[in-house]
């Protein structure tokens, strides 16, 4: 499509957008008469008495042809941050700095007007965007081809489907050849080839030096359409780097979430969810290890179809770093069996390289397939001694020097 | 604001349609709506309640004349009080000046009203009514100063009904009251000695008069309660743009 204004300015480095500080309280209405009190103090110039907190202390940068993926649970501020970009809403606090139009896409439909036709509601966006009738007439066939619904157009866009309100909305935003594009989960929604058609096109555009601000629960538009991502949670920057790292890290920590902190289940429980179940875990010698000592794990899990699950046993840091995880079946191994439903597994690893410090031990099931997970026990280990390495783990090592040469060079105190 | 201009014209457009385009008498009940009160009235209070006194003129002249301007700011209050929410999925959605909104919503009733104004009038003469068209260098002024008055009280309307939602219900009977108050459907002289300090200090009793005097009169000399009224209206103005800039950041919110 058109390439617009963006080519023209890809050498300077002032960034498009700058986010510091950011933050965005909702008014939280707790009586009847709240609303009536919010109006007053409003008007008084002052915030809201009681507030919830959607979005706090996000900074963020973005730059001329870069793409940022934004992700995070449902209520994490996604949205909220979105908005703030596009304009909608003020920060409470912090401060923004656009440079350049911003078109967005937030969400199904957005700024369409049902009753209208999509004609006049490619009318009303351009007007809404800053173009003037002559530019629009240039547009309006490029949006009506690119929109391909074929008659719909000149119906009111309540009738339409969703799929084709999102395949007007996405012709009109990409038609305006914003500076910043800015969508929200709009690629969710949409069959698959016009999914093709928006990727390939949000591909040229960012080619092109154009600015993506791109929202999705799909890991997968994430990382094939932005280089860097940014994972919010509860309003806060919870990790922000290359889209790749940051959507494995978001992964992770959902498939921790589903499984966190769990006692073991009872066997009634298991039975009646149809798990695969951890039912015991124990350490020995226990909570403390020394450093450099063999530590034994054992344990038995639950199976409600009497086949053996597979077992998989992870060692982390107590901030949630892996370190290292085995399963039965990498090695080829199974859990025996103790009675019908019932297999014990026992492991033992020598000489445990683990530095000093907290660990967390976990013991997973999976389906005897090894590829759901369906339970997580976790136990914590304080491995105990003194020594001065960094990291997690001692790697064997040799030094290929003399002890003597070290010394002569050491300076003298 | 080039953009807004263009948001205004759309919006204008929008509004002028969406109200009478889903109904099947379309534009002519903008028309209809006034001239059936004005009959209903004319059949109340000349036939039944004989009423007289219309400083010389006949009634239909006197209260048209004085009907259209109070039934086009009543219409642009009322509109304007609930239009933001017919706007909603923008205002969530899109950045722009929501006053834009009321603007346009105000601007579309009036005019039209206004349209219908100029008709009656115009019919009325053709029926032999003595009616001072020259006034109408004056009466154009006091429309445009009441224009900006409704703007700025609808301003403050539509923004605090977001926030609360009774306002377009208190709004309703209060418009009646002051209709009642102000002296469309009688002349302020049969209005009692004690009372008329109040009629007088309604400002809309100020616009009838003055539209009368006008129209019927052909006094078109302006006077210093012209200039008050001018200044209150900006005044009110911009007490309202300031009341809707405060609240409207937080629309996205409550809308």
């Amino acid at each position: 499509m058109n390439s617009g204004p963006i080519a023209e300015h890809s050498l300077d480095h002032e960034p498009l957008l700058k986010l510091e500080g950011v933050g965005k309280d909702y008014a939280k209405l707790e009586s009847r008469g709240g609303r009536l009190r919010l109006v007053c103090s409003l008007l008084r110039g002052r915030g809201a008495a009681h507030v919830f907190r959607a979005l706090d202390g996000v900074g963020l940068e973005l730059r001329r042809g870069e793409s940022l993926g934004v992700i995070g649970e449902n209520g994490a501020g996604k949205s909220t941050l979105l908005k703030i970009v596009a304009g909608v809403i003020r920060p409470t606090r912090g401060t923004l700095h656009v440079r350049g139009r911003v078109g967005a896409l937030l969400e199904l439909g957005s700024g369409f007007h049902p009753e209208y036709s999509g004609l006049a509601n490619i009318e009303l966006a351009s007007a809404l965007f800053g173009l003037t009738a002559d530019e629009l007439a240039a547009r309006r066939e490029e949006i009506i081809a690119f929109a391909d619904i074929g008659e719909h157009i000149h119906e009111p866009i309540k009738h339409y489907s969703s799929g084709m309100v999102v395949r007007l909305g996405f012709a009109v935003a990409t038609a305006l050849t914003p500076d910043i594009l800015i969508t929200d989960e709009v690629l969710a929604v949409g069959d698959e080839s016009f999914q093709k058609k928006c990727i390939a096109w949000i591909e040229r555009y960012l080619a092109q030096g154009g600015t993506l601000l791109l929202c999705s629960h799909s890991m997968y538009h994430i990382q094939k359409l932005t280089r860097h991502a940014i994972w919010l949670r509860d309003g806060r920057l919870e990790r922000q780097g290359p889209s790749a790292e940051v959507a494995q890290a978001y992964i992770t920590f959902n498939e921790e979430k589903s499984a966190r902190g769990k006692q073991p289940m009872s066997l009634e429980q298991a039975a009646a969810a149809h798990f695969y179940a951890i039912q015991s875990f124990e350490l020995t010698p226990g909570k403390a290890l020394p450093h450099g000592a063999d530590l034994k794990l054992a344990g038995e899990a639950y199976s409600p179809d009497g086949r053996a699950p597979v077992i998989m046993i992870g060692v982390g840091r107590v901030d949630g770093t892996a370190v290292y995880a085995v399963a039965t079946d990498m090695d080829g191994v199974l859990p025996y069996r103790v009675s019908e439903n019932r297999f014990a597994f026992e492991l033992t690893l020598p000489r445990v390289a683990l530095l000093p410090g907290k660990y967390l031990l976990r013991a997973h099931a999976l389906d005897p397939e090894g590829v759901r997970l369906f339970d997580t026990v976790e136990r914590p280990l304080q491995v105990t001694g003194e020594t001065r390495e960094l990291g997690f783990v001692r790697l064997e090592h040799r030094w290929e020097m003399h002890t003597s040469r070290i010394r002569a060079e050491m300076p003298v105190e | 604001m080039r953009r807004n201009v263009a948001l205004f014209r759309n919006f204008f457009k929008r509004e002028l349609s969406t109200r009478y385009l889903g109904s099947a008498t379309g534009l002519a009940w903008a028309l209809l709506h006034p001239l059936v009160l004005l009959a209903v009235y004319y059949f109340v209070f000349t036939q039944i309640f004989h009423a007289a006194g219309f400083r010389g003129s006949n009634f239909l002249t006197f209260v048209a004349v004085a009907l259209w301007p109070w039934l086009a700011a009543q219409e642009g209050l009322q509109r304007a009080a609930t239009v933001l929410s017919g706007y909603s999925g923008l205002i969530r959605k899109v950045a722009f000046p929501h006053e834009i909104v009321v603007y346009a919503s105000v601007a579309a009733t009036l005019a039209l009203q206004f349209a219908g104004y100029l008709a009656v009038l115009l019919a009325l003469a053709l029926f032999g009514e003595p009616l001072h068209f020259e006034g109408l260098l004056l009466a154009v002024p006091l429309w445009i100063v009441m224009a900006i008055a409704v703007t700025g009280v609808a301003l403050a309307l539509a923004a605090l009904q977001v926030f609360v939602r009774d306002v377009e219900h208190v709004l309703m009977p209060v418009l009646m009251i002051v209709m009642y108050l102000t002296p469309i459907l009688y002349p302020r002289t049969l209005v009692p000695e004690t009372v008329r300090p109040w009629i007088a200090a309604n400002p809309f009793a100020w616009l009838v008069d003055r539209l009368r005097e006008a129209l019927l009169d052909g006094r078109l000399t302006p006077t210093w309660n012209d200039a008050a009224a001018a200044v209150t209206a900006v005044l009110l103005l911009l007490a309202g743009r300031w009341l809707f800039r405060r609240l409207s950041p937080h629309f996205e919110d409550f809308i």
